[in-house]
Formats: C-alpha cells, sequence, structure tokens
C-alpha cells in the first residue's frame, strides 16, 4: 500500500506539473511535456521509495505489504498506467475532432452543428486541413516523412511506425472499412 | 499481494487474447461494447480465484506470502480494471490514430510518396469528419435532426469533461 500511495502522490504531481508545464509551454511538442512530467514524478517515486517509513507515518499496520520489492514494483505498474490513461485522456480531449465538435456543441447550446459546420471547424475550405497543419510539419520534423516540392515521401522511420500499425490494426481486424472503424 | 497480480495479468491476457479471436471472427460494430462485453466475466473470476486459490497459488516463494488477503484482493481487481482500460486504449491507438492512417496510406502509395491533395483526398477532413460524427451518433453522443447534429446526454458529459480538460491543460486544440 505505500507503493500506491506514493504512486497516488507522484500522479498527482504530473497532474499538476503538466497543466502548469502546458501553460509556458510554447512549442508544438507537448509529448515531451507529459514524458518530462511523467520521468520527475518516476524518479521522485524512486527516490521517496526508501526514504520514507513503510507505514508513511499514517498507513495502518494491516495494509502493508510485507514484500517490498512486490510493493515498489506494484506502485511503479500503477503510476505507469494511469500516467498512459492521463496522457490519452489529455491527447482526447484537447485534439481530437470528436471532442472539438462535443465542446463545440456544448458552447452552442440548442443551434446543434450541420456535417458543413463541423467540417468549417477543421479548416475544409483552407488549403491545408487543420489535421494536416498540425500533423505533416511534426511527421517532417520528426525524420518519419520528407517533403521535396509539395511532394511527400515516407522515410524508413515512418516505414517501421506504418508496418507497426498495419500489424496492430490487422490485430484488432480493423485494417479494412468496417463499420464503426475509422478509416482514418 | 503478488497473488492478485499474477492473478490480474493472467485474466487480462485471457481477455485480450478471446477478445482478438471476437475481433478476428466479426469486427463488431460497436467496439468498446464488445470489449466491455468479453471482460465483465474477468473481475468475477478474478474475485472467485482469489478467494478459491491457496495463498501462494501453490509456486509462490514463501517471502512473496502474507500480508493482508483483502487488500491483495483490492488490489489486483484494481490492476486487473487498470490493464483492461489500458488494452482499450491500446485498441484506440491502433484504430483511430490519424497519424498512423495516414502513415500507412504513404507506405500503400506508389513510391511512398503523396502530394497534399492525395492526402486530403483519403486521410482529409471530410472523410474524417463525416466518419466521426456517424460513430458518434451511433455510439449516441450526438443525435441527429433534419441534418443538424445536437448533444445526447453522453455528448454532454463529454463535451464537458472535454471544455474542463482544455481549460486546465492548455494545448493548442484542433
Amino acid at each position: 500500500m505505500k507503493g500506491l500511495t506514493l504512486a497516488a502522490a507522484a500522479f498527482l504531481l504530473i497532474v499538476v506539473g503538466s497543466a502548469l508545464a502546458l501553460r509556458v509551454y510554447r512549442g508544438h511538442k507537448e509529448f515531451k511535456v507529459f514524458l518530462a512530467a511523467f520521468a520527475a514524478a518516476t524518479l521522485g517515486y524512486v527516490a521517496a521509495y526508501p526514504l520514507t517509513p513503510a507505514d508513511l507515518g499514517f498507513l495502518p499496520a494491516g495494509w502493508l505489504e510485507p514484500f517490498t520489492p512486490v510493493d515498489f514494483a506494484n506502485g511503479l505498474v500503477a503510476l505507469a498506467l494511469v500516467f498512459h490513461g492521463f496522457w490519452c485522456f489529455a491527447y482526447f480531449a484537447c485534439l481530437s475532432p470528436s471532442m472539438g465538435v462535443m465542446v463545440a456543441l456544448r458552447a452552442r447550446g440548442a443551434r446543434g452543428i450541420s456535417a458543413a459546420e463541423a467540417l468549417a471547424m477543421q479548416g475544409r475550405e483552407e488549403p491545408v486541413n487543420l489535421i494536416f497543419q498540425r500533423r505533416l510539419p511534426k511527421l517532417v520534423e520528426g525524420g518519419y516523412v520528407s517533403e521535396e516540392g509539395g511532394t511527400y515521401r515516407l522515410l524508413p522511420p515512418g516505414e517501421r511506425v506504418a508496418a507497426l500499425g498495419v500489424f496492430l490494426k490487422r490485430l484488432i481486424n480493423a485494417d479494412a472499412p468496417l463499420v464503426g472503424s475509422r478509416p482514418c | 499481494m503478488l497473488k492478485g497480480i499474477l492473478l490480474a495479468w493472467t485474466l487480462v491476457w485471457i481477455w485480450a487474447t478471446l477478445q482478438g479471436v471476437v475481433f478476428q471472427l466479426r469486427a463488431p460494430d460497436k467496439a468498446f461494447a464488445s470489449m466491455v462485453r468479453c471482460f465483465a466475466p474477468m473481475p468475477v473470476a478474478y474475485v472467485a480465484l482469489h478467494l478459491l486459490t491457496p495463498a501462494d497459488l501453490g509456486v509462490l516463494p514463501e517471502r512473496a506470502v502474507g500480508g493482508s488477503e483483502s487488500m491483495s484482493l483490492l488490489n489486483g481487481l484494481m490492476l486487473l480494471i487498470l490493464l483492461f482500460l489500458t488494452g482499450v486504449l491500446f485498441y484506440y491507438h491502433a484504430d483511430r490514430s490519424i497519424t498512423v492512417r495516414l502513415l500507412i496510406e504513404m507506405m500503400r502509395a506508389p513510391q511512398q510518396r503523396m502530394t497534399l491533395d492525395q492526402m486530403q483526398a483519403v486521410c482529409g477532413v471530410e472523410v474524417l469528419m463525416h466518419d466521426r460524427l456517424h460513430t458518434m451518433a451511433m455510439n449516441g453522443f450526438l443525435v441527429e435532426r433534419d441534418g443538424v447534429y445536437h448533444l445526447a446526454p453522453k455528448g454532454r458529459v463529454g463535451g464537458l469533461a472535454g471544455a474542463i480538460a482544455r481549460r486546465m491543460l492548455a494545448m493548442k486544440a484542433l
């Protein structure tokens, strides 16, 4: 239980730390902010575990795990899983086009939104859709794709990610267009 | 505690294998509902196994046995649910990622090259939004009336969570 308690404290630091850091971060690689917050929280957990008493000064004796390595690893795994969930939620909540529609609809109240208005939200009228404005520069900067004279070419790191994507899609049987699955 | 952890990992792998078979046999219309259905017996099986099996599971070393049985049960249950949710998220990574889809389309293109127009044709905003609106309506987040989409109760909760997260995290939204 000591491990889980420390993991909960570390997770709180991740949430508060990443929220504060994102307010001052001016770049386009927010994942680095999340990873840095996770790394700092993990280091804090690893450092705090041996330095703190087994009951942390308040845990009941019946809650303590006698085998310390299991308790330590259990807290670390829980922290990693919860962080992954938080990271996914943050990206979904802030960047997903689906969430964008729900947030916009909430602001609009009873007016609702037509398909054309939803498309306009994503910059359909612009030469480059918003989904590409954000993603393509990152793919180029990351060395996954190169751009030459208006044509984008897949580079070996991008090919590896694509191959992994194909493999995962085959595992879940989502490679072919399916109802309820995304063409994109 | 190790007993609960081992049982949780074992059951989540059993679920993942079964779910993989289900997806291969027939990709369900509602993937999340399918995953919840397949997973539903696992917490019950976990509790039953935790209560019925010996403390050392017949394999654990003596030093790893001990501590509160109820804490072991609860910790394992929490881990089982966390692992399930992580599995669900991995499904969505594979199924929904726009970036991965874009890279796959490029990999399949002649000479692995595409212009922006080609990319927007196969993976652009029209393809994406029509699909997302349809799926959100199918899953009960939106309702469509006379060609206009409105929030359903489930969508109101989602929209509220999204609005709070966007205010709190200040990421550049799309």
